[in-house]
């Protein structure tokens, strides 16, 4: 017994001194734990607020249920802009009277045709005030000079994917951008792909994407 | 200064001093068109930015032989730029066709390097923000972006107005890069009444500006400096030529 | 539980966890993102990248610039020059072209203003203040006191004004006293009918005194076009210049020759002219009288009294022989309160070189037709002298009106202190103001109404000032009135409906499509930026040279200043306003020490003249004319005639906004109204000052 007590108590002490080691080092890991948990899964969820479209859209019912073409409403104009968003008098056109029973159709209707005011849609691809971007030369025309992409491949490059509902949309609470503006880095992958320095319009230079 | 970059295309500007008769148009169309905001007090260096400046220059005779012109300055676009060389963040570069030095102000950290290197003092430090009067802020132009205080800016020869000639040309299937003459003018050029502002590419023989620069009257700015300006001054008078470089008493004027 | 050792456990793996997360990272890049967006810097608003286009014409620019006028998403953010217009060519002064931006004055009045007994203001609604102003109609039409002052130049609006006038019993209708008042005056004296035009686009030596063709006089930016096209970068010029005038001014800049002379001695000059004339040979069949007033203007004589070298003066009558189509304009500086007698010098001229309806000579032209019933002509309008009708109720020769309305005019500021523009405000027994601005005449009225701009309604320009051929273009709206303001126009024909007066049209816009449909114009035309011109004259009858009335002018004339005293010349810059406006925000960065000194005006001599003053630049003074001073700072400048001080006008606003108050002062402090003699005409004069150091 006494063997016994003798050889527990020294197997009690490395026990408890394994514990203790376990125990002084489980805060830092806990730490880590916590800090990975809040910068991985908290922190984006924070940084960004979530905001639906003011209107439901769907690009599915435009293009294949009503059959319009993309160059509808999205168009470069005579004099090079690009006309991006329809006003709701272009929407009118066709939603002079109510079409269908859906409810996004009701608000659209009701809030915005009938008084005359403009959709204030989210833009999932918004770029701030020192950026200048025009549509007119990353058309699928310069592009497929060298590339075989197809329209949806190209639009799909830079903007999200709208094709059934629209997404929703996150906006940074600090910078103010959306989730989906695309960074410089990402411009770059064409801008200063070295392909592309000799023959296309494409070059890195400073004043092609900045005012 | 570092080797300097070649380019087909060189934006250049022409400006006939006989023409030019001071009354400021240039400089309130510039504003305008690049939401220069305006200062109340004009004259106070801390608050007024003139991306385009109208000096006055005397022959230095007295009355009744005394003779004025006025000088146009936009920024030179220098062909060999002597802020870009300095610039510690890459904030200006000259690196596009056409030899427009940019200034990208969100890059710039406002040491304001360039300023002391320019010798044309074409560059301004915004001191403050921009302060437009209550409502004016509705006729910002969606071109140019609007500049916070702390950071540099200058002329960009209308930057935003070659790209929307681009813009034009990708939608009629012509050439971006062969634009017409005419197809990009910068705003100062379109509103002087007297037309004593021409602007084009220089290389492009197409381009009226590629012939005025070879007047015998043509001079550019400091140009034993090196700097190589894309902006040249015509003037048939001497003293007004004169002014234009650091002459010794014993040297003849250029033209 | 944990201890502070495991608390400080905790905090360190968190923080070696943090790196592994984007937190540092994307918060670094976020924050350096949101400071090159500060919430306060303007945001800009591209809209869905929509640029639309409004031709239309200027009314805040005497020239009647033509303006393309660019607007983003339906918000007008430009001017631009309109090429397509046959006048400006796409041309655009300083002041058009900040005319967007003007909207949004500081100085812009935003609703109907009452003054109330305690000389304040309290902002009333628009029925309040039409009903107001309707009382005061009703009043002033029983008694036929309306007196009514319009800061128009050249539109229909001042058929409507004048017609008002008339049928309220008055025919106190007048304009601000303009060039146009001058120059109609003088062709009469002449014997002349219609009205004068000068064709500078079409010479090729112009010879324009006292008149700045490059800056302010007349069409200006069409002037400056045709100039500009005459003067090819890498060609022998088609149009020589000459500008005689006591400072070398922008036009002077722009000018061949600058021919200084003293400040009043323009009929001294224009009489050595017509000597040399006569003496080289000029038919003098006819206007003997005027060969004779001028064989004793030799060249040494008029040096004397101009100060002009007489081999100058020999040479430019050389270039006035030599041109294929010379044309002389007489004209002042200031555009308003000038002397008729030099003008009819120089139609005078002009006839004697036979320029009288020629291309690139003096043109007379037709009036237009009134399309309102029972508005003035014309030629009535021109006969209406406001200067004198001012001067008359402020020495109690005549009543003072029951109800003085003015339009877009500001004589408070804009015509001499000594004028008794306050007297006639103090004993109107009501006044009104239509103004865009609120300015310093406003503020004197005991009611305000804010005034469309000329960018926010419909108006026209017909054949601006000076213009050698008839001109007709239209002013649309490109947005809506700001604020509370109205269109006069349609405010003044409401509220003549009401008081019982049937003036033809229920609203202005009806006016303009009757005075297109009389001048055969297509409105859908003139709505796209067309303009109509016109190159019928009528025929030259016979003039008579008005010699006694020329004789009578020159006498007493050119004594050189006493010692110590200056004469006193103004210049004047489009880009800082007109007599109806002020200095637009862009314009300050265009000041320059020719303007002001330290704040104060710049009083710019040439250095003998500071030196035999002993004075020394930079030095405060004031300018001491009888009870009347000026503060300035002395400022050297080589062109500025012998004996001259020179002060830029159109600066020491009191009452317009930020941009203008408390910069310089304002040169009609120093100018008093006088009867012209020979012609009668009330005309603006600047006595010599003496120089006071302060």
């Amino acid at each position: 017994m006494e063997d016994r007590q003798e050889s527990t108590a020294p197997q009690k002490e490395v026990c408890s001194r394994f514990k203790c080691r376990l125990c002084g080092v489980a805060p830092f890991f806990v730490g880590i734990v916590v800090a990975l948990v809040f910068g991985w899964w908290l922190f984006p969820t924070l940084m960004f607020n979530s905001q639906e479209q003011p209107v439901q859209f769907t690009h599915d019912t435009h293009v294949n249920v009503a059959g319009l073409d993309c160059n509808y409403c999205h168009k470069i104009r005579p004099d090079g802009t690009f006309s991006a968003i329809p006003t709701t008098k272009e929407c009118a056109v066709c939603h002079q009277v109510l079409l269908g029973e859906s409810r996004a159709e009701r608000v659209f209707w009701d809030e915005y045709v009938r008084p005359g005011k403009e959709v204030a849609w989210l833009i999932y691809q918004k770029q701030p005030d020192n950026v200048f971007f025009s549509h007119a030369p990353h058309s699928l025309e310069n592009c497929n000079n060298c590339h075989e992409f197809s329209k949806t491949e190209l639009c799909l490059f830079c903007h999200v994917n709208v094709k059934d509902k629209a997404p929703t949309y996150h906006e940074n609470r600090l910078s103010g951008y959306s989730k989906d503006t695309m960074k410089m880095w990402q411009c770059e992958r064409c801008h200063a792909n070295p392909n592309h320095l000799a023959g296309t319009a494409a070059n890195n230079a400073c004043f092609v994407c900045h005012k | 200064m570092s080797a300097t970059q070649e380019f087909r295309i060189k934006w250049g500007m022409v400006i006939d001093l006989d023409k030019c008769t001071g009354c400021g148009s240039c400089m309130v169309a510039c504003q305008a068109e690049n939401n220069v905001a305006p200062a109340e007090d004009g004259l106070n260096r801390r608050r007024a930015l003139n991306w385009l400046l109208v000096y006055r220059l005397s022959n230095g005779k007295p009355f009744p032989d005394h003779d004025i012109a006025y000088l146009p300055r936009p920024c030179m676009q220098c062909g060999k730029p002597s802020c870009v060389s300095v610039c510690p963040v890459v904030a200006t570069t000259k690196d596009e066709e056409g030899g427009i030095v940019s200034q990208v102000t969100p890059r710039c950290i406002g040491c304001r390097y360039c300023m002391a290197s320019c010798p044309y003092h074409a560059r301004y430090f915004n001191w403050h923000d921009p302060v437009w009067p209550a409502g004016m802020e509705k006729t910002l132009t969606p071109d140019v972006s609007v500049r916070p205080r702390g950071v540099v800016e200058k002329c960009t020869f209308c930057h935003h107005r070659l790209m929307a000639a681009k813009d034009r040309a990708y939608a009629e299937g012509r050439d971006p890069e062969k634009l017409p003459d005419g197809a990009y003018v910068t705003s100062c050029t379109e509103a002087c009444p007297n037309g004593a502002i021409s602007f084009g590419d220089v290389n492009n023989p197409e381009h009226k500006v590629h012939e005025l620069i070879k007047s015998p009257y043509a001079f550019r700015l400091l140009e034993r400096l090196g700097t190589d300006p894309q902006v040249w001054y015509v003037s048939r008078r001497e003293w007004v030529r004169r002014l234009g470089d650091n002459y010794l008493n014993n040297e003849p004027t250029k033209g | 539980m944990l201890d502070r050792r495991g608390f400080l456990k905790f905090v360190g793996g968190a923080a070696v966890g943090t790196l592994a997360t984007p937190v540092v990272w994307k918060g670094l890049d976020d924050l350096s993102i949101w400071t090159q967006n500060w919430p306060w810097i303007p945001r800009l608003d591209k809209g869905n990248n929509l640029n639309t286009y409004i031709s239309t014409t200027s009314k805040l620019c005497p020239s009647a610039c033509g303006m393309r006028v660019r607007l983003v998403n339906g918000r007008p953010v430009r001017v631009l020059g309109d090429e397509s217009n046959p006048l400006s060519r796409g041309g655009v002064s300083a002041l058009a072209s900040a005319e967007v931006q003007l909207r949004y004055s500081p100085a812009r009045l935003k609703r109907p203003l009452r003054r109330t007994a305690d000389g304040t203001f309290v902002a009333i609604p628009w029925y309040e203040a039409e009903a107001l102003l309707r009382a005061e109609l009703v009043k002033a039409a029983r008694d036929g006191g309306l007196m009514c002052l319009s800061g128009d130049e050249n539109g229909t609006m001042n058929e409507l004004l004048s017609a008002l006038t008339v049928a309220m019993g008055s025919s106190d209708f007048y304009l601000m006293p303009g060039e146009a008042q001058t120059t109609a005056a003088a062709w009469k004296s002449l014997g002349g009918r219609g009205r004068v035009g000068y064709d500078f686009a079409r010479s090729d030596f112009v010879l324009a005194v006292g008149a700045g063709v490059l800056e302010n006089w007349g069409p200006v930016v069409g002037n400056r076009r045709a100039w500009g096209r005459a003067r090819p970068q890498d060609g022998e010029p088609a149009m020589r210049l000459a500008y005689a005038g006591p400072v070398q001014n922008n036009t002077a800049a722009g000018a061949d020759w600058w021919l200084p002379i003293r400040p009043g001695s323009e009929m001294a000059f224009l009489m050595g002219i017509a000597q040399l004339l006569f003496a080289q040979g000029c038919p003098s069949a006819g206007v003997e009288s005027f060969a004779e007033l001028a064989a004793v203007w030799t060249p040494e004589k008029v040096a004397r009294a101009t100060g002009l070298a007489p081999e100058r003066l020999q040479q430019v009558v050389e270039q006035l022989a030599a041109a294929r189509a010379p044309l002389i304009i007489v004209g002042t500086d200031l555009g308003q309160g000038g002397e008729a007698a030099p003008v009819i010098l120089g139609m005078a001229l002009n006839t004697l070189l036979g320029r009288v309806n020629q291309d690139g000579g003096l043109r007379i032209l037709p009036e237009p037709e009134p399309v309102f019933p029972r508005a003035m002509s014309y030629g009535d309008m021109m006969a209406q002298d406001f200067t004198a009708a001012v001067r008359a109720v402020a020495d109690k020769k005549r009543a003072a009106p029951s109800l003085l309305m003015i339009y877009e005019a500001n004589p408070v500021y804009a015509m001499p202190r000594g004028a008794g523009v306050e007297e006639l405000l103090g004993s109107a027994g009501f006044s009104v103001s239509f103004s865009c601005f609120l300015d310093e005449t406003a503020r004197r009225c005991d009611l305000i109404l804010p005034s469309a701009m000329g960018l926010e309604r419909f108006d026209d320009v017909n054949t601006p000032f000076g213009l050698g051929e008839i001109f007709y273009a239209l002013c649309q709206p490109v947005a809506e009135p700001l604020y509370e303001s109205r269109a006069a126009g349609d405010v003044l024909l409401d509220l003549a409906r009401l008081i019982g007066l049937d003036m033809g049209y229920a609203t202005f816009r009806e006016a303009l499509e009757a005075r297109a449909a009389s001048l055969g114009l297509d409105w859908a035309g003139l709505m796209k930026g067309e303009c109509a011109i016109s190159r019928a004259t009528l025929p030259l009858e016979s003039l008579i040279f008005p010699s006694g009335l020329i004789a009578e002018a020159l006498e007493g004339r050119f004594i050189q200043p006493e010692k110590g005293a200056l004469a006193v010349a103004t210049f004047t810059k489009l880009a800082f306003g007109t007599a109806d406006s002020a200095i637009p925000p862009f314009a300050t960065k265009l000041i320059t020490d020719a303007e002001l000194t330290a704040g104060e005006l710049s009083a710019s001599m040439n250095s003998a003249t500071i030196r035999e003053l002993g004075l020394r630049e930079g030095m405060k003074i004031r300018l001491v004319a009888g009870e009347m001073s000026l503060p300035a700072r002395v400022r050297a400048f080589e062109g500025v005639a012998m004996g001259t001080v020179a002060l830029a006008a159109g600066f020491g606003h009191t009452n317009f906004d930020a941009f203008n108050n408390g910069k310089g002062a304002n040169v009609m402090d120093l100018f008093t109204t006088v009867e012209e003699p020979g012609t009668g005409l009330a005309v603006w004069r600047c006595p010599d000052v003496k120089i006071v150091k302060a």
